[in-house]
């Protein structure tokens, strides 16, 4: 049981660090010089890695005191309260960004600048290191590089025989240089060339020209062409730091030759370097620290799109490599998500990985990330069952429509965070695929009522992924999941979703109502359901669109129609006459003459479906077709240069012949 | 105004000027979700039997040349229940597969006795024979060669008494969504002829696609 003496012997502990922060706070403010150098320097010490004690002192007010003691200091110019009072500064801002926002809103920042021209080393040395701790958040103020006085200041900077002044030149790059435009006045004001000399220069000099460089070259093929053309040295040199001993470098060295290979297709392409940059990256995730965690995101960068760098990384059994990791216990939040993202890279696009992922049974581990407290550890384990998931032999086994993956993902379907919700979203598009009659388990895990919801949401990009999930459930499902969507979604919702303000959504709906009214002949029915208020939105929707996608999908949607019953043809001509009837183009007949083949190809279709040698009504059809123009158009396209078009051409005509009156 | 209808659909070999896409067409109705009815013949010398079968179309990637699917037994006496088998397809498009297989104790020779089967490929015959075909442009060609190889028992254990060891030469008309095909494996009776007819399931006047999007 606690006794009251031990809660007040505490307190009153408590009280008297109170007493000793408060009487530091003053002696900061004192006017004898040996005082408050002591209580800087103390004060220093004190927060120095401490977060805890930072944001004590912060509270204190003890950022405005330590500035007016270098404001005083600078006045007077005395080093040793300059050196100490930007040293506290410094800390405050080191990896803390209130402390970053309590030195800006201290104004200290012109004040510490001012010190870099300071005749003294030592100051310099100590304005410099507490400016490179601001400038590694995102807080510090953007430096314009395009200001000629600036871009003299920051080569006068890169210039300096001072090591920790050229890492503030390198931190402010890192920090400011966002644009092309940047990146192109940076590399015409010589930056990269003083970059490259520093590639030879401190460790810790080679460590920031590398991330520099990377920051300049990044997504900029003429900066990258100027880096590697400018001297023969650069790239090697970048190529030899990737074997420095120390990680970090070896990191940096990766990740700007990564930025590099991304950057233009013409370097770097050899498959020695390739290979080289696999098995380094493998290797640095092995580091404990913040190297291996930053390794996992440079390999994801590496493979992102790259089928063939997949292959070799599959070769250097990346997939067992990541899987270990993700066994351990008690990863760190950022490894964690580093690692289930480049697991998703790695899967995105070759099966063998996905085999491979598989037979790990390293799913169940990405399942319980699923369920995990932080968000984007969420986010990266529905992004690696996306990847996972793209497996059509995988699918076909319903191997992903099991409780305990369908499960945690709905439920991600109501995440607070909107990123989790799309990731979620991601996967479940993939997931509902199944092939095997497994369909139900999502509806009856509740996903159905969410994705429906989530469709009506007033963010598109959730609206279109719900739709998405939508659309692929539909597809090739049975009767009574059909008809579980079409109630929970409405025909109201449906034909305002054809006519969404964004055009990516309408093609989805209408993606969808093209599955809903695919199969059983009675599905047709739903699109005449609330007097016919879906065709009708379909039919606008074709009229007025310019996107072929959207053309594609609500052209099958009526050829699915055309081949169903004759009251369902007759609709169908309905909606493709409408227009001839009111005097403007048939939607029709501009989707015949479309550029794109699929489009074509969609239309042609429906005027197959259409005029059926076996259907009742399909002469009264040919010879509407015949007047609206629509005839002469197709004969205009056998020799279409698409073969699929060609052929279809050809049926259409051999039915006009068969059905027709003699004037085909 | 009637216009002559160009036959361009004849094979022809790459020229050194074009450097464009060599590889089969695209064509609906080889698409996902389609389905195909048929019948496989696997009569033996002892007995005359053709088993009915059913092809759905699940995936479809031309770029990677494959295609992949489930096929259906309906009437294996051995089994109690339709057997449905995964199967995985190489697209023949001088890219990613040739005419020759390469693999599953096929050689060139029963590759091209195979092929050979086909009255589509004989304008194939002499380049085929020549290079295996890798300076063909099948870009025009109303027909898709391909290879399927079942993969695993959907709905049955491997104990079933069947085997998947073996594969099939395929040839898809482009024009109606026939197929015709060779099972291959050289413990079975050789030439076990499939045949399938593009249906439209669901008793529709007219063709239906669906279609499905990965994320």
């Amino acid at each position: 049981m606690p006794t009251p003496a031990s809660s007040s012997a505490s307190a009153s502990a408590s009280s008297s660090h109170r007493r000793a922060s408060s009487d530091l706070m003053v002696r900061i403010g004192s006017a004898d010089s040996e005082i408050k150098l002591r209580a800087l320097r103390e004060l220093k010490n004190q927060i120095i890695g401490n977060r805890t004690k930072k944001l004590f002192f912060l509270k204190l007010g003890a950022v405005p005191a330590v500035s007016c003691a270098l404001v005083q200091a600078q006045a007077q110019a005395q080093a040793d309260l300059l050196v100490q009072s930007a040293a506290a500064l410094g800390s405050f801002a080191c990896g803390f960004d209130a402390g970053v926002r309590a030195v800006l809103d201290s104004g200290a920042f012109a004040n510490l600048v001012a010190l870099l021209s300071f005749p003294d080393d030592k100051v310099v040395d100590a304005g410099a290191r507490s400016l490179r701790m601001i400038y590694q958040s995102k807080l510090a103020p953007k430096y314009d590089f395009l200001q000629e006085k600036n871009m003299e200041f920051l080569l006068s900077l890169l210039n300096s025989e001072n090591e920790t002044v050229t890492g503030l030149g390198a931190s402010i790059i890192i920090h400011s240089c966002e644009t092309v435009v940047e990146q192109k006045a940076l590399c015409y004001a010589g930056v990269l060339k003083k970059l490259t000399s520093l590639l030879e220069g401190s460790p810790s000099q080679k460590d920031a020209s590398l991330e520099s460089l990377a920051t300049i070259i990044k997504k900029n093929p003429e900066a990258a062409s100027k880096f590697v053309s400018e001297s023969r040295r650069a790239l090697n040199s970048v190529i030899d730091l990737s074997k420095d001993r120390n990680p970090r470098t070896r990191l940096l060295a990766c990740m700007c030759l990564i930025v590099i290979r991304n950057t233009s297709p013409y370097y770097l392409q050899d498959i020695g370097i390739k290979t080289k940059l696999v098995y380094l990256l493998l290797e640095l995730l092995d580091d404990p620290g913040q190297v291996g965690e930053e390794a996992s995101y440079a390999f994801s960068s590496l493979l992102a799109q790259k089928e063939d760098l997949q292959k070799l990384a599959f070769e250097a059994n990346a997939i067992d490599k990541l899987h270990n990791h993700l066994k351990k216990h008690s990863l760190q939040p950022r490894r964690y998500q580093g690692i289930l993202l480049a697991l998703a890279e790695l899967c995105s696009k070759l099966e063998s990985c996905r085999s491979r992922f598989l037979s790990l049974e390293a799913l169940n581990l990405v399942t319980d990330a699923l369920s995990h407290e932080v968000a984007d550890v969420r986010t990266a384990a529905c992004i690696c069952l996306r990847s996972v998931s793209r497996s059509i032999k995988s699918l076909s086994a319903g191997r992903f429509m099991k409780e305990m993956i369908v499960i945690p993902l709905v439920q991600l379907l109501h995440d607070p965070s909107t990123s989790v919700q799309v990731a979620a979203l991601g996967a479940v598009s993939n997931v509902v695929v199944d092939f095997t009659t497994a369909k139900s388990t999502f509806l009856q895990c509740g996903g159905l009522k969410l994705l429906v919801q989530l469709s009506k949401s007033m963010d598109p990009i959730l609206r279109l992924n719900a739709l998405w999930g939508l659309r692929n459930l539909m597809f090739l499902a049975d009767n009574t999941c059909k008809e579980g969507i079409f109630l929970e979604l409405t025909a109201p919702s449906l034909s305002s979703l054809i006519c969404d303000p964004e055009p990516f959504v309408q093609e989805q709906a209408l993606a969808l109502v093209r599955n809903l009214v695919d199969g059983c002949l009675d599905s047709i029915e739903y699109v005449f359901a609330e007097d016919g208020i879906i065709l009708d939105a379909i039919g606008m929707q074709l009229q007025s669109t310019s996107k072929a996608e959207i053309g594609i999908q609500g052209m099958y949607v009526l050829s699915n129609i055309a081949s169903g019953k004759e009251i369902h043809k007759e609709a169908v001509m309905h909606q493709l006459l409408l227009q001839v009837n009111n005097g403007t183009q048939a939607f029709i007949l501009k989707f015949l003459q479309s550029n794109d083949s699929q489009l074509r190809t969609a239309a042609i279709w429906t005027i197959i479906n259409l005029t059926l040698p076996s259907s009742p009504g399909a002469s009264s059809r040919v010879v509407k077709l015949r007047n609206a123009g629509i005839v002469s158009q197709i004969k205009t396209m056998v020799n279409d240069p698409c073969v699929d078009v060609k052929l279809r051409v050809r049926t259409a005509l051999g039915q006009f012949m068969t059905v027709g009156d003699g004037s085909t | 105004m009637p216009v002559r209808v160009v036959e361009s659909s004849a094979p022809s070999q790459i020229s050194g000027a074009n450097s464009g896409k060599t590889s089969p067409p695209a064509c609906t109705l080889l698409s996902v979700g389609q389905a195909f009815s048929g019948t496989q013949n696997v009569s033996s010398l002892q007995k005359d039997e053709a088993w009915r079968v059913n092809v759905h179309i699940q995936g479809c990637d031309l770029e990677h040349g494959y295609l992949c699917g489930t096929m259906e037994a309906l009437n294996v006496p051995m089994a109690d229940t339709p057997v449905v088998t995964f199967w995985e397809g190489e697209i023949v498009d001088t890219i990613n597969y040739t005419f020759f297989t390469g693999k599953w104790e096929a050689t060139p020779e029963d590759d091209k006795k195979h092929w050979d089967k086909f009255p589509s490929f004989a304008p194939f015959k002499s380049q085929v024979e020549f290079d295996g075909g890798k300076t063909l442009d099948l870009s025009n060609y109303p027909y898709i060669f391909m290879r399927w190889k079942e993969q695993y028992f959907v709905n049955v254990g491997t104990d079933c008494g069947l085997t998947i060891a073996g594969f099939y030469y395929v040839c898809f008309s482009c024009s109606d969504g026939s197929i015709s095909g060779f099972y291959y494996d050289p413990n079975s009776s050789p030439f076990q002829k499939l045949e399938l007819k593009s249906t439209n399931e669901g008793r529709r006047s007219g063709f239906s696609f669906s279609s499905y999007e990965l994320q």
